[in-house]
C-alpha cells in the first residue's frame, strides 16, 4: 500500500486548489473587477445618510449611502467570482472525478477536497475584497466585514458547485449565477431597492452576510445569529450539490473475488447485444 | 483450465423501452484477447461501461478478480493539470508506490517531451496516449480499451 488516507486527501486537495489557481479568467476578474467595482461605487454615490434596518437590534441605522453601497458591491463581486470559479471547476471535471473513483480513489476524499478548495477560495477572495475595500473606506471592524464577505462567498461557492453538477450548458450556469447574485445583493441595498428594509429580503442568501457586513461597517456588535444563517445556506447548497456529485461519480459495484475455474471459457461464450 | 479474470453473468441493460443488452454472459481467462464487434448502437460501449463499473446493469452481475485498467472511449482528463500531475493523481487513485510502468508507457508512446505541459495545451493524439497510460500504469490483469491510439512517437500538436 502506498498512500495513507491523509496523503490521498492532500493529493486531491492540492490538485483541486491548483486548478483554481490556474483559472486565469477568474484571477483577472478578481484583480480588475473588484477595485473597479468599488471605484464605480465611489463615483456614482454620495455620502448622504440613508436608513438601513439592522435586524439584530431591530433599529434603523443612519448610514452613508456610499459606504453601504461599497458593501453591496463587495458582496456582488465576491459572489460572482467565487460562484463562477466553483461552477467552472465542478462542471469541467465531474467526468474526470468519476474516472478517479472508478480507478479506486475514495469518493469521500474527493468530496472533502472539493470542500477544502471551496473554503480556501472563499476565504482568499473575501480577504482580497476586504483589503481593497480598506483602501476606500475604514469600517469599524474589518474582520467582521471579511466574515460577511466570507459567508456570502461560501454560499455562492456552494451554489456554483450545485449548478456545476446540475446545469448542462456553461452559458446557462453563468447566466444563473450572474442573475442570482445581482438580484440577491442589490435587493439588500436601500438605495437600489427602497423595499430593502422589508421582511421579504430575509429569504435571500445575501441577507445574512449583508447584516454581518453592516454590523462590521457601522457597529461594534457581532451578529452570531447571521453567521449561523450564512452557514445554514452553505450547508443546504453544498449538501444538495455534493449529493448529486456523489451520485454522478459513484462506481457501481463489481464483485471482486477469486472466480471458480468451472465457469471459465477461453473465449466469449455468448453475446446478446442489441440487433445481433 | 485456469481461473477466469472477468465474468459477466446474464447482463441486461435497457434505456427506457430500448433494450440494449439481453442476457450477455461470458468468462475470460488470463492471456485472452477479446474483441467486441457490432453495429453502431449495438451496445458495445454500454457493455464495456458496465464491466468497468461505470454503468449499472438493469439485471445481471460482473465478477472480476484482480485490478482492471479501463480506458474510456472519450478522453477524460483535466486540462488544468500537467501530464506528470495526472500520473501522480492516478498513482494515488491506484494506491501504488512506483511510477515505473507509467514512465515506460510514456516513453514507449513517445510523449515524454510533454510531461510538464498542461494537458489543455496537448494535441488530441497526445491526450489519447495519456488517456491510455492512465488506464495501464498500474499493470492491471484486465484491460479494457475503447480507443485507437496513433503509433507515431513524433512530436505533434
Amino acid at each position: 500500500m502506498y498512500s495513507s488516507i491523509g496523503h490521498r486527501y492532500l493529493t486531491a486537495a492540492r490538485y483541486a486548489l491548483l486548478e483554481q489557481v490556474r483559472n486565469r479568467f477568474a484571477l483577472v476578474l478578481l484583480l480588475l473587477f473588484v477595485p473597479l467595482w468599488y471605484y464605480f461605487g465611489f463615483l456614482f454615490t454620495t455620502d448622504a445618510p440613508i436608513a438601513f434596518k439592522f435586524r439584530l437590534t431591530n433599529v434603523f441605522l443612519q448610514v452613508s449611502a456610499r459606504e453601504v453601497t461599497f458593501l453591496t458591491l463587495g458582496l456582488n463581486a465576491i459572489t460572482l467570482i467565487v460562484g463562477f470559479m466553483l461552477f467552472t471547476a465542478t462542471r469541467k471535471n465531474t467526468h474526470f472525478d468519476h474516472r478517479l473513483v472508478l480507478n479506486g480513489y475514495p469518493q469521500p476524499l474527493l468530496i472533502l477536497a472539493k470542500l477544502t478548495s471551496l473554503v480556501a477560495v472563499a476565504a482568499a477572495v473575501s480577504l482580497y475584497a476586504s483589503a481593497v475595500l480598506y483602501a476606500y473606506w475604514r469600517p469599524h471592524s474589518l474582520p467582521l466585514v471579511w466574515l460577511g464577505f466570507f459567508g456570502a462567498a461560501l454560499c455562492y461557492g456552494g451554489l456554483g458547485l450545485l449548478l456545476g453538477v446540475l446545469v448542462r450548458g456553461e452559458l446557462e450556469g453563468f447566466f444563473l449565477i450572474i442573475m442570482l447574485s445581482l438580484i440577491d445583493t442589490f435587493i439588500q441595498n436601500p438605495i437600489g431597492n427602497p423595499a430593502a428594509n422589508q421582511e421579504i429580503v430575509k429569504g435571500f442568501p445575501a441577507f445574512a452576510p449583508m447584516q454581518i457586513d453592516v454590523a462590521g461597517g457601522f457597529t461594534l456588535v457581532t451578529p452570531w445569529l447571521y453567521v449561523f444563517i450564512s452557514l445554514a445556506w452553505l450547508a443546504g447548497l453544498v449538501l444538495l450539490g455534493l449529493s448529486i456529485f456523489w451520485w454522478k461519480t459513484r462506481a457501481w459495484s463489481v464483485h471482486t473475488e477469486p472466480l471458480s475455474a468451472e465457469s471459465t471459457t477461453t473465449s466469449v461464450e455468448s453475446t446478446a447485444l442489441n440487433n445481433v | 483450465m485456469s481461473q477466469p479474470l472477468l465474468q459477466a453473468q446474464g447482463l441486461y441493460k435497457s434505456y427506457g423501452r430500448h433494450k440494449v443488452l439481453r442476457g450477455v454472459s461470458f468468462a475470460i481467462a488470463p492471456g485472452t484477447l477479446v474483441g467486441i464487434v457490432g453495429e453502431n448502437g449495438a451496445g458495445k460501449s454500454t457493455l464495456l461501461r458496465i464491466l468497468a463499473g461505470d454503468l449499472r446493469p438493469s439485471r445481471g452481475k460482473v465478477l472480476r478478480s484482480g485490478a482492471m485498467g479501463y480506458c474510456p472511449q472519450q478522453v477524460v482528463l483535466n486540462d488544468a493539470l500537467t501530464v506528470n500531475q495526472h500520473l501522480d493523481y492516478f498513482r494515488a487513485a491506484y494506491n501504488i508506490t512506483s511510477l515505473r510502468r507509467a514512465d515506460e508507457l510514456v516513453e514507449q508512446l513517445g510523449y515524454q517531451a510533454y510531461r510538464r505541459d498542461l494537458v489543455g495545451t496537448l494535441s488530441g493524439g497526445t491526450k489519447q496516449k495519456l488517456n491510455l497510460t492512465l488506464a495501464l500504469m498500474h499493470q492491471p490483469e484486465v484491460q479494457e480499451d475503447a480507443l485507437g491510439i496513433p503509433s507515431t512517437g513524433k512530436k505533434e500538436r
